[in-house]
């Protein structure tokens, strides 16, 4: 059933005001008469979301009962892979005030149901969590989708987020994102398989040359068919891979250099992580139009691949898989130069539009700071997906004393940080990537010979595409 | 005595068949090649659904492997998918809901159209059906995609689930009219005219008169409807956002978002569930649904 | 007769019924539902996004101006590589799709046809029609699984059990260029067959058994029949089959946009796609560009099926 936390009253309350708005509407109209009227009641009947039973209600938590209780939306993969907030945080936070939290399947990365509403001066929604700042929030923030959160974020909280990710989550000098959920790009490997190649498990690859040849004796020596696996989505593999050469790859339009030395070398490390690798390595995953479900993902789960270049939480879930997920080793990105990597943080949006913004803000403290749900991401077994959290103040907690449920891996990953940096967050962040990997593939496919030019190509065609939409 | 003419054709030739003197040969090889290649047929049509419940109760590390037959069963992955989709008995409601609607109200258009298209004096009739006719040949769902979803947004029907009711009922609108006009064009003329001189009105002469002769029509158009909503998948996608207003097909493709992410067995659990109802529904109503669907077919 | 034996009272009846608001009032309102569905739904949009198409109307833009810029976008269109590609690559999947969607079913008919067992038949029948039954999406996401690189059944049998290949050079059914369309096909094959089956065989049951009896006495073999008796008779059916596959294949977007996504390399990005993409993803959503696109994709298969029916037209 629908997670709505609120008071029945206040349900039928609104559903009367939205049967009657929507009556209106269309008998003004006037398209189809007066016979969908009762239709459309018969409708709303149907779909009326039944209030969960046994919730506080929230006549009794707000006065002034007129308004909507808060009404945050998630991107779904933040519920599946944190139950704890469905579980346990929502309930609590029901305490103090009504919530009514919903799940936006945003296919894709799609936000086109959010833009629309602004456009409406309205939005159903107090909060979305699930906004990567790269990806969409600077064209949330251009089509005034949503507003920053500086008048509603404590001032401790502010102080507490670890400065390279409050700067990723500022935008023309506001903050428009509340950080939640960290990703760094590592490298995860499988001890059993590297183990049995006749290899050092314990001691990783420190250059993408000592991982290459790693990766060749696994594969040579018969340990497992492939050597090492990436997934292909650019911002996954070119732009880490680039930064573990120089961070001084994006453009004064702030778009990524596909064509500076480090993006080209970059290029040509990932044709020769290609020999080793998984033959289906460029494929389109199997769910999210094609960027989620990875055929790197199922040969990491298949114990196929020794070396796995992706953000951490990939080998975590799909060691979870293995026979014996213990063998799961991380570690730094191999360098080949400047040794940094890509980092970022998966937040919430503050909608424009939106109500609630204070309890919006009161909310996010306490998802955000709640234990259960990191004791659920790192120390959760096979379920641990491996997301971070973003705050100073819990790692000091848990460096002087560390919960029993705390990994290892966990302060190594976050300690990457220091050497990381986040794509640059612009209209086009995530789609130049998208219009950029065929270009770029031509190379791996020897259809380019020269890999300088094939990333010409691609940045060529991320031109051409933003001249298309008129800048 | 038309409709008992039409539901005896499909059989006919199957009887008549029967009462064919065969001849005594042996090892009937035609035979045998015929239905060892309707055998191979439907075992490819089967295999791949035999495989899916397989996955679903395989251990994990047997489910990332490309194996068949798994060296350990796990039967947990239907308890998981249980708890974990908080909406999903919501999702199945929608869709039951959104496909109901739509059936009912795209089989009383096509009735009523079909009928006025046939029976009544209508003016301008040839316009109207030229119209919904060159509407089959056009490629209306991608073309007027992006006003369909204007519209719905003017109307407030933006993820909403009743609001996909109004686009479905179109998706198929032309098709079932279509079927209903050859329906009821098996009608002779002079029962119309008959009961119109016995001053039968034309809803009473729909109602009472018509409609028990175009009942195998109309479960045709049931069918042709209940295929479409029932897994449609590009408007849902397109108006809806929310996963608790959202149809159970879309919510379920692990390409909508947050499923991709689960460990395969567990959404093929899901997927178990959400097929065998509607298989098993199809295999109690076959019967029936074969009979319609032919009859519909003779006048394509 | 009857009527004209009634006198005056029935004649004056008889002007009103004969008027044209008479007539008009008695059947519109049966007509009225399924007029308002289609204008609502289907011939308005079509319409507003051919308005659209001639505008730069970008969704994204609050509050800017719309001009008219007359054919502007669909020159631009036509010049634009991805939009003649687009339908390329939709061309090329319909040619593969449609020969298998027509032929498999159709002998799948014949054979059931033939079946002497009824009740056998009907097993047939419903075997064949389950895949029907299953929503799209789903199907979709189960022959994600088929084609799995890693996991998928097929490749074990072409690697581990026939040894056709092996784990390096396995095919890719969804990642070459070369086999997605037929990847592709496949799926819809398996999903379609029952569905079309059954429609051959109500065309089949309509062909009087006389004409095989008598053609069978002349001493015509069963290929002969198919290609004299069997086939001519099938024409109306076949040409509708055609005619609504053709338009199936040519504007499939879900399958593509749940196999290969927003990929350009890949054929799957067709002119839908891109219409998609640009209409709801891209920038700023230039939904007018898109609709150009929209359009030029439509007109593109009215002249296809134009021809076909040209085609199949009736040759007596």
């Amino acid at each position: 059933m629908s997670n709505g936390i609120g008071d029945s009253q206040y349900w039928l309350l609104e559903e009367r005001l939205q049967r009657r708005e929507l009556l209106k509407r269309l008998t003004t109209l006037g398209i189809l008469g007066s016979s969908f009227g009762v239709l459309l009641s018969a409708c709303r009947g149907g779909t009326t979301p039944a209030p969960t039973a046994g919730q506080p209600s929230a006549s009794e938590a707000t006065p002034g009962g007129g308004e909507r209780p808060f009404t945050p939306t998630f991107y779904q993969w933040i519920i599946n892979l944190h139950p704890d907030i469905e579980k346990g945080v929502n309930p609590d936070f029901a305490k103090k005030h009504p919530i009514d939290s919903k799940i936006a399947p945003v296919q894709g990365f799609g936000i086109e149901r959010f833009v629309a509403e602004a456009r409406d001066k309205n939005s159903t929604w107090d909060v979305y969590i699930g906004m990567t700042p790269f990806v969409e929030m600077a064209q949330l923030v251009e089509a005034e989708v949503i507003e920053p959160w500086d008048p509603y974020l404590p001032d401790d909280v502010k102080k507490d987020i670890i400065p390279s990710i409050l700067e990723e989550a500022t935008y023309q000098g506001k903050i428009y994102n509340w950080p939640f959920l960290l990703d760094v790009i590592v490298l995860g490997w499988h001890a059993g398989i590297v183990e049995k190649a006749g290899l050092d498990p314990e001691k990783p690859p420190k250059t993408w040359d000592e991982l290459l040849a790693a990766a060749r004796k696994v594969k040579d020596s018969g340990a497992a068919p492939f050597g090492c696996t990436f997934d292909a989505h650019g911002w996954r593999s070119l732009a880490p891979i680039t930064h573990s050469i120089s961070t001084d790859v994006y453009t004064e339009d702030g778009l990524f250099d596909f064509t500076s030395d480090a993006a080209v070398q970059a290029l040509e490390l990932m044709k020769q992580m290609m020999e080793l690798a998984n033959p289906d390595v460029l494929n389109p995953g199997k769910s999210d139009a094609g960027v989620n479900d990875t055929p790197d993902e199922a040969a990491f789960g298949a114990e196929q691949v020794a070396y796995y270049v992706k953000y951490q939480n990939a080998p975590i879930r799909f060691a979870g898989v293995w026979r014996d997920p213990s063998k799961l080793r991380l570690g730094a990105l191999p360098s080949g130069g400047e040794g940094a990597t890509v980092f970022w943080n998966t937040g919430a949006a503050l909608f424009k539009w939106g109500k609630n913004k204070e309890i919006a803000a009161e909310y996010m403290k306490a998802l955000t700071y709640d234990e259960r749900i990191w004791a659920h991401s790192i120390g959760g077994g096979r379920e641990a997906v491996g997301q971070l959290s973003v705050y100073q103040s819990l790692w000091d907690a848990w460096r002087q004393n560390p919960p029993k449920w705390m990994q290892d891996w966990a302060f190594f990953i976050v300690d990457q940080l220091k050497v990381s940096k986040a794509i640059r967050t612009h209209k086009f962040g995530l789609t130049q990537f998208v219009i950029g990997q065929p270009h770029w593939e031509k190379y791996f496919k020897g259809e380019v010979r020269d890999p300088r030019q094939a990333l010409q190509e691609a940045r060529d065609a991320v031109l051409a595409e933003l001249k298309k939409q008129g800048g | 005595m038309v409709e008992r003419l039409a539901s005896r054709a499909p059989f006919a030739r199957a009887d008549a068949a029967l009462q064919r003197p065969r001849h005594r040969r042996p090892l009937p090889w035609g035979a045998i090649l015929r239905h060892a290649v309707l055998l191979l047929f439907c075992g490819i049509v089967l295999f791949p659904l035999a495989w899916v419940v397989l996955l679903s109760v395989k251990s994990l590390p047997d489910a990332y492997t490309n194996r068949i037959w798994p060296s350990e069963f796990d039967f947990s992955h239907y308890r998981y998918a249980m708890t974990h989709i908080s909406t999903l008995p919501r999702n199945v409601l929608n869709s039951i809901f959104v496909t109901s609607m739509t059936v009912a109200l795209a089989t009383v258009c096509a009735v009523l159209a079909g009928y006025a298209l046939v029976h009544l004096d209508t003016p301008g009739r040839v316009v109207v059906f030229s119209l919904l006719v060159a509407s089959m040949f056009f490629p209306t769902r991608i073309t007027s995609l992006i006003a369909v979803y204007e519209i719905q947004k003017q109307l407030g029907f933006l993820n909403t689930t009743h609001g996909l009711i109004f686009p479905y009922v179109t998706l198929s609108l032309a098709l079932s009219v279509f079927i209903m006009r050859g329906i009821f064009e098996t009608i002779p003329r002079e029962l119309a005219d008959a009961a119109r001189i016995d001053g039968c009105g034309p809803w009473r002469m729909l109602l009472q008169v018509m409609l028990p002769l175009v009942r195998n029509g109309i479960v045709v158009v049931i069918v042709v409807n209940f295929v479409t909503a029932w897994g449609e998948y590009l408007l849902a996608t397109t108006l809806t956002n929310d996963q608790e207003v959202r149809t159970l097909p879309v919510v379920l493709a692990a390409a909508s978002g947050g499923m991709g992410q689960w460990a395969w067995p567990r959404i093929a659990a899901v997927y178990v569930m959400a097929v065998a109802p509607a298989l098993i529904a199809f295999a109690i109503t076959q019967r029936w649904y074969m009979r319609g669907l032919q009859e519909g077919a003779l006048k394509g | 007769m009857v009527v004209l034996a009634r006198g005056r009272a029935g004649a004056t009846a008889r002007h009103w019924r004969e008027s044209f608001m008479y007539r008009f009032v008695t059947s519109w309102p049966f007509l009225l539902p399924t007029i308002g569905f289609f204008v609502g739904w289907q011939l308005y949009p079509i319409l507003r996004v051919l308005w659209m198409s001639f505008t730069d109307y970008y969704y994204l833009r609050v509050g800017e101006p719309v001009h008219w810029v007359g054919l502007a976008n669909y020159r631009e269109a036509l010049a634009d590589p991805l939009v003649r590609q687009g339908l390329l690559r939709a061309l090329a999947f319909t040619a593969i799709f449609l020969p298998g969607m027509i032929v498999i079913p159709l002998v799948a008919a014949i054979l059931i046809d033939r079946v002497r067992n009824q009740r056998l038949a009907t097993i047939y029948r419903v075997i064949l029609l389950i895949p029907a039954m299953i929503p799209g999406p789903l199907i979709f996401v189960l022959w994600k699984w088929m084609y799995s690189y890693t996991i998928g059944p097929i490749n074990y049998v072409l690697v581990d059990v026939l040894h056709l290949f092996t784990i390096y050079n396995a095919p890719q059914w969804l990642g070459d260029p070369d086999l997605t369309f037929l990847a592709v096909a496949v799926m819809e094959w398996w999903w379609g067959l029952g569905y079309h089956t059954i429609f051959f065989l109500a065309g089949l049951a309509t062909i009087p058994r006389e004409l095989f009896e008598a053609a069978r006495v002349d001493g015509a073999s069963e290929w002969r029949m198919f290609w004299s008796v069997t086939l001519p008779r099938l024409r109306p059916i076949l040409l509708v089959l055609v005619v609504l596959r053709f338009g199936t294949a040519m504007a499939v977007i879900d399958e593509y946009l749940i196999f290969g996504g927003f990929n350009r390399a890949l054929p799957t990005y067709t002119w839908t796609v891109y219409m998609w993409d640009l209409a709801f993803q891209l920038g700023d959503w230039r939904q007018s560009y898109a609709a150009a696109v929209g359009w030029i994709g439509a007109l593109l298969m009215l002249i296809v099926v134009a021809f076909l029916f040209w085609l199949f037209r009736p040759r007596d």
